[in-house]
């Protein structure tokens, strides 16, 4: 008999509404999230992105109620039947408020808060949280009060208290919705950096498309609950309707590189950064010399 | 009012004292004072707590708690003085009536309960100066089994008291720049132009609760038995403090049931 891996996240057939709304908050999405991959998840406003995540976490359907139907797998375990608890030790779950998630006055107790509440040995816990802030690259905050940190900050303490929890998967949502550019830069930086080193699933709702992209495996793209897509990025971007369908926005280097090759000047792979784009466009320029001589 | 609850953080044998020890160093002066009706014994338990404030080095810190209660327990005298008409008549308040008298008892009671007053209140800025918050809760729930749950709602109010200042003052800014007035030496009218102000903040907090309530749950919360980080030892000198302070207690009583002191 084989052995079948099962893949990190199953979602099938998943539909949920609110209580007191008409509309389904998701309909019928389906898609699955092997084990390592790094997928970001967008959309237009009430598009489920959020709600999405709940159904990650286990949330819903275990605290939020409504109307659910289908099937969401957590490394093979129905979140439907399994507790909550048991749940967030599969995954973690960083939120969009920074302020909001922050349980604890200080950085250190702030991490220790889901250790402490698993039970685990003060000597485990102290080793734990000392491995997540160097993971996260923050060592320096450790007995700083959180409530006199920038947004960035905030934002990777509440990673650290999630990765100190050794989940298997990590679902963020718009963790950088509040935080300036650099700040975007510096979460998903340490998350290419988790997803790499230790091999950890990640799923990140987030509308900053053109930082996104470049460092996702795929791309899911929702629209009023239903699944519009699911593809690679570059995929995505050899379709931009996908995009502009929905009223989201291409990243900038990525359209105007569509917009060339539309009218014959650009050829290679459309590009995701500013560094792809000008090597794309200075082969181009060299292509072009080349034929006129 | 609020700096006078805040942790003031020194390097003392007061403040490295396990925070049950402190607390029942605050309950043994609330008893003591209820058991003495003398001013002078219950001044000199006073002087006692503004000891220890001393040797903790947060005395100047205390000062304007202590000034404060000095005056509150004065108006207390005040009102005090003339419900108590036993004893002897001294004088009354206007001459030549047998109106508001005052007796030598109501002189000496009314002191008696203004000091008392000030006794029990001034060990909790004292306290609470030299313990900080956290680990006085952790000691409730490990060693006085007071529910955890309790006591984090207790330790997150805390935690979220600066950040709703910052919101109420955004949701202040945000008004007055939209021409809400606030500016108002009436104390009542200022009352009511902060009352629609209050509710955004509500709003804003129930949404920020929820949030709360969700990370919480994806971190485990309420599983059940749950472990501490920061362990706090109840050491050889908070056994010997208790028990003094006990026994201090002890004699007292026993001497007080003697009548040697009242």
């Amino acid at each position: 008999m084989s052995q079948t891996v099962n893949p990190a996240i199953l979602v099938e057939n998943l539909s949920f509404s609110y209580p007191n709304s008409e509309r389904k908050a998701l309909h019928e999405v389906g898609f699955e999230i092997q084990s390592g991959e790094f997928i970001g998840v967008t959309g237009p406003a009430g598009a489920g992105k959020s709600t999405l995540i709940l159904c990650l976490n286990g949330i819903i359907p275990h605290f939020q109620s409504g109307t659910f139907q289908g099937k969401v797998l957590i490394n093979g375990r129905d979140t439907f039947e399994t507790p909550c608890a048991e749940i967030s030790r599969l995954v973690g779950s960083v939120f969009q408020d920074p302020e909001a998630q922050i349980v604890a006055p200080s950085v250190e107790d702030e991490i220790a808060f889901g250790l402490e509440n698993f039970g685990f040995e003060p000597a485990d816990i102290e080793q734990r949280i000392q491995e997540a802030l160097s993971l996260i690259g923050i060592s320096h905050l450790r007995y700083r009060s959180t409530t006199e940190l920038s947004g960035g900050q905030k934002q990777r303490v509440a990673i650290a208290a999630a990765v100190a929890l050794r989940p298997q998967i990590l679902v963020l949502d718009e963790p950088t919705s509040e935080l300036d550019p650099i700040g975007t830069r510096e979460v998903f930086d340490v998350l290419r950096k988790l997803n790499t080193d230790y091999h950890l699933t990640i799923v990140v709702v987030e509308q900053k498309l053109n930082v996104m992209l470049e460092y996702i495996n795929r791309l899911l793209i929702l629209n009023q609950g239903k699944t519009v897509c699911d593809l690679p990025p570059r995929r995505i971007l050899e379709e931009p309707e996908l995009l502009t369908g929905i009223g989201l926005k291409v990243p900038p280097v990525s359209e105007l590189a569509y917009r060339l090759r539309k009218s014959g000047k650009y050829r290679p792979e459309l590009p995701l950064t500013v560094e792809e784009a000008y090597c794309g466009i200075v082969q181009s320029l060299k292509n072009m010399r080349n034929n006129h001589d | 009012m609020s700096a006078v609850a805040n942790y003031l953080p020194r390097n003392t044998w007061i403040h490295r004292l396990n925070p049950l020890t402190k607390m029942l160093w605050s309950i043994i002066l609330m008893t003591l004072s209820f058991l003495y009706r003398d001013p002078i014994i219950l001044a000199v338990l006073f002087l006692s707590i503004a000891l220890v404030a001393y040797m903790a080095g947060i005395l100047k810190e205390m000062l304007p708690a202590f000034k404060g209660l000095l005056i509150f327990a004065g108006i207390f005298l005040l009102f005090q003085i003339f419900f108590i008409t036993e004893g002897k008549v001294l004088f009354y308040v206007i001459p030549g009536t047998k109106i508001l008298p005052i007796t030598d008892e109501g002189i000496f009671g009314s002191l008696a309960m203004g000091a008392r007053l000030m006794v029990i209140a001034a060990s909790f800025p004292v306290l609470l100066g030299t313990t900080q918050v956290k680990d006085l809760v952790i000691m409730l729930v490990e060693k006085i089994k007071i529910p955890y749950t309790y006591a984090f709602m207790f330790i997150t109010s805390l935690r979220f008291v600066p950040t709703f200042m910052q919101e109420m003052e955004q949701i202040v800014q945000a008004q007055c720049s939209r021409g809400h007035r606030l500016e108002n030496r009436n104390l009542i009218r200022k009352f009511f132009s902060l009352c629609p102000l209050a509710i955004p903040l509500m709003i804003t907090s129930v949404k920020k609760a929820e949030q709360l309530a969700i990370s919480m749950e994806t971190r485990g919360f309420g599983l059940g038995s749950r472990t501490y980080l920061h362990q706090i030892q109840f050491r050889a000198i908070d056994w010997g403090i208790s028990l003094g302070m006990l026994g201090m207690v002890a004699l007292s009583v026993y001497l007080n049931l003697q009548g040697i002191f009242q």
